[in-house]
């Protein structure tokens, strides 16, 4: 039985493994980031500053949900085949999961940044909207939001992997109904912050995105090791 | 001796739900107010017709001297006079003063037969000044009466009829919790010990399970259109329902992609393993802790006290029983279909 010191050092490894990866494969980096500032840009087309509260949350979340399946969804099956058969018989499933969830947190967070701070910059607020009521809780809403539904991610891509052909369409058939908590909560507290409604009515949004995010990572952690070598 | 349970049990649970079905459609609803015409009232006088759901609350023959009809304007009673009674309404003619306590009248009909019926905010008086109500236009509250009415199902308002849907739509989704957990025991199972059996009984156990969700979100939705108006809105009992069902259908999804992949019993199991965790979050946690609709919500884990009287668990109870028995049964069949499946894959 691997050792917790043990364990940690593989998931820095494996942390620092998919970083160097990130960056070496740029392409997939740019993709992403492509992808989201590409539907940001048709979203600012089709509403052209004349939308509503709701309609902003729907299509904020949208790209963010999309952007998020485009940066997470092929997490498990990137590495080469060598190098995912060598991980498979050397790495420590724990590790390796506690890992891929690091980098999976660090995506999402850039991810976030980049999701808000375009549609920001191309849509603005809401018509009628000099500011939005809350604008911390708004950011914190999106960065929860992300994080929860990633970690969720991170598990289907982690299962839909193991399987030989189409496994990312797999990964995007079995996530959808999964991530569909996560978004109702997500879009409920955005349109709360746009809205100015009170904190004690918020509150409760952020707590259960974090418990939901740190529940899939804990089963995640859990249930990795039985797929990882199956 | 098996033998003889074997089919002890099944036909127990056909009998019961035989008795479900007589006693849950054929037990009479309590009488109950639903509206009463007009609804908004001039000062003086005038009549207003109060109409009834449920099983008779007057026979032709009642005589109007034990039957009484007052109106409650804040806490101060309002006499009336009951001209005609038929089985379903009653006529009043009614003389409204010019100051009330309250605008908006409750009604209560006592009756012989059938006890106290209430219909709050029964009418309204838009031009009475505040005040009490004059002394000749006052009531005497009259005595109340326990009903003399056998056994009936409780009439509650908006649900009316619909309430025999408990029988159906609830038990539903006991039954399916009750194979889910099977499911997900097989499950953990299979993890342990990597033995292809637990696997067919977690696959026959989400596969009959889903027949049984899909039964819910259908009573659920018949129900849904007669009480709230609509055959689906947003809520969180009825987001959790589907995102579970979808979930499963996820994992049927799951299996049908991996074909004759050996590894099929092993990645399932996971997910089904993570899938009934969060069904037991999204169904029994999250909804309590957020605004629901839904009865035996908000805060409150089981029924509330008037949602179940003793007539109605009479028959519950055994609808529970007997739905959870016909799924243990159709689970079984199942198994046995997936046992011939692999038996002969495998020659």
């Amino acid at each position: 039985m691997a050792s917790a010191r043990h364990t940690l050092r593989t998931a820095s490894t494996i942390a620092g493994l998919e970083w160097q990866l990130e960056w070496r494969q740029g392409h997939q980096l740019a993709a992403v980031g492509l992808f989201a500032i590409a539907s940001v840009y048709v979203a600012f087309q089709a509403s052209d500053h004349n939308t509503t509260a709701a309609g902003w949350t729907a299509m904020l979340w949208l790209v963010h949900l999309f952007s998020g399946f485009t940066a997470i969804g092929r997490l498990f099956d990137r590495e080469r085949t060598e190098v995912r058969r060598y991980l498979q018989w050397t790495a420590e499933p724990l590790g390796l999961m506690l890992g891929k969830l690091f980098h999976a947190i660090l995506t999402t967070t850039a991810l976030t940044a980049v999701v808000l701070g375009a549609f920001v910059l191309f849509l603005g607020w809401p018509q009628g909207m000099d500011d939005p009521g809350k604008p911390g809780l708004l950011v914190l809403g999106a960065w929860m939001g992300g994080l929860s539904m990633t970690t969720t991610l991170v598990f289907v891509s982690a299962v839909a992997s193991q399987i030989r052909a189409g496994g990312s369409a797999l990964a995007a058939v079995l996530g959808l109904p999964l991530l569909l908590p996560q978004l109702i909560l997500a879009t409920r507290l955005t349109r709360g912050a746009l809205a100015d409604q009170p904190w004690t009515m918020l509150v409760e949004y952020p707590l259960f995105l974090g418990a939901l995010g740190a529940g899939t990572s804990a089963i995640a952690c859990i249930l990795f090791p039985y797929i990882w070598r199956a | 001796m098996k033998g003889a349970w074997n089919w002890t049990w099944k036909a127990g649970s056909i009998l019961l739900l035989g008795y479900v079905i007589l006693r849950g459609f054929g037990t009479p609803l309590q009488p109950g107010l639903v509206t009463a015409t007009p609804s908004q009232l001039g000062i003086g006088t005038d009549t207003i017709i109060l109409a009834a759901a449920g099983q008779p609350f007057a026979a032709a023959d009642d005589v109007p001297s034990d039957f009484h009809v007052v109106l409650r304007a804040g806490d101060q009673l309002l006499k009336t006079e009951t001209v005609e009674i038929t089985p379903h309404s009653v006529r009043l003619a009614v003389n409204t003063p010019a100051t009330l306590p309250s605008r908006a009248l409750d009604a209560f009909v006592f009756t012989p037969a059938a006890g106290t019926l209430f219909l709050g905010n029964a009418c309204f008086v838009e031009e009475a000044a505040k005040g009490d109500i004059p002394k000749d236009f006052r009531a005497k509250a009259p005595e109340e009466r326990a009903p003399k009415l056998g056994f009936s199902f409780p009439y509650q308002p908006n649900i009316i009829e619909s309430i025999r849907n408990l029988l159906w739509h609830v038990p539903m989704w006991f039954a399916m919790f009750f194979i889910m957990g099977l499911g997900f025991v097989a499950s953990l199972a299979q993890l342990r010990t990597d033995n292809i059996n637990w696997d067919m009984r977690a696959e026959a156990a989400v596969k009959t399970g889903l027949v049984f969700g899909l039964l819910g979100l259908a009573t659920g939705s018949l129900w849904a259109r007669w009480t709230w108006g609509a055959w689906w809105v947003s809520d969180p009992q009825l987001n959790g329902a589907l995102v579970t069902v979808l979930l499963y259908s996820g994992y049927l999804i799951l299996r049908a992609a991996m074909g004759d992949d050996d590894r099929v019993g092993r990645l399932a199991a996971v997910y089904n393993v993570f899938a009934f965790i969060m069904l037991v979050v999204l169904l029994m946690v999250l909804p309590r802790y957020t605004e629901s609709l839904h009865p035996g919500k908000d805060g409150n884990p089981g029924f509330n006290s008037y949602d179940l009287d003793n007539s109605l668990r009479a028959v519950f109870y055994p609808a529970v029983i007997g739905w959870g028995a016909l799924c243990y049964w159709m689970y079984t069949l199942r198994l046995r279909m997936n046992r011939h499946a692999y038996h002969l894959l495998s020659r």
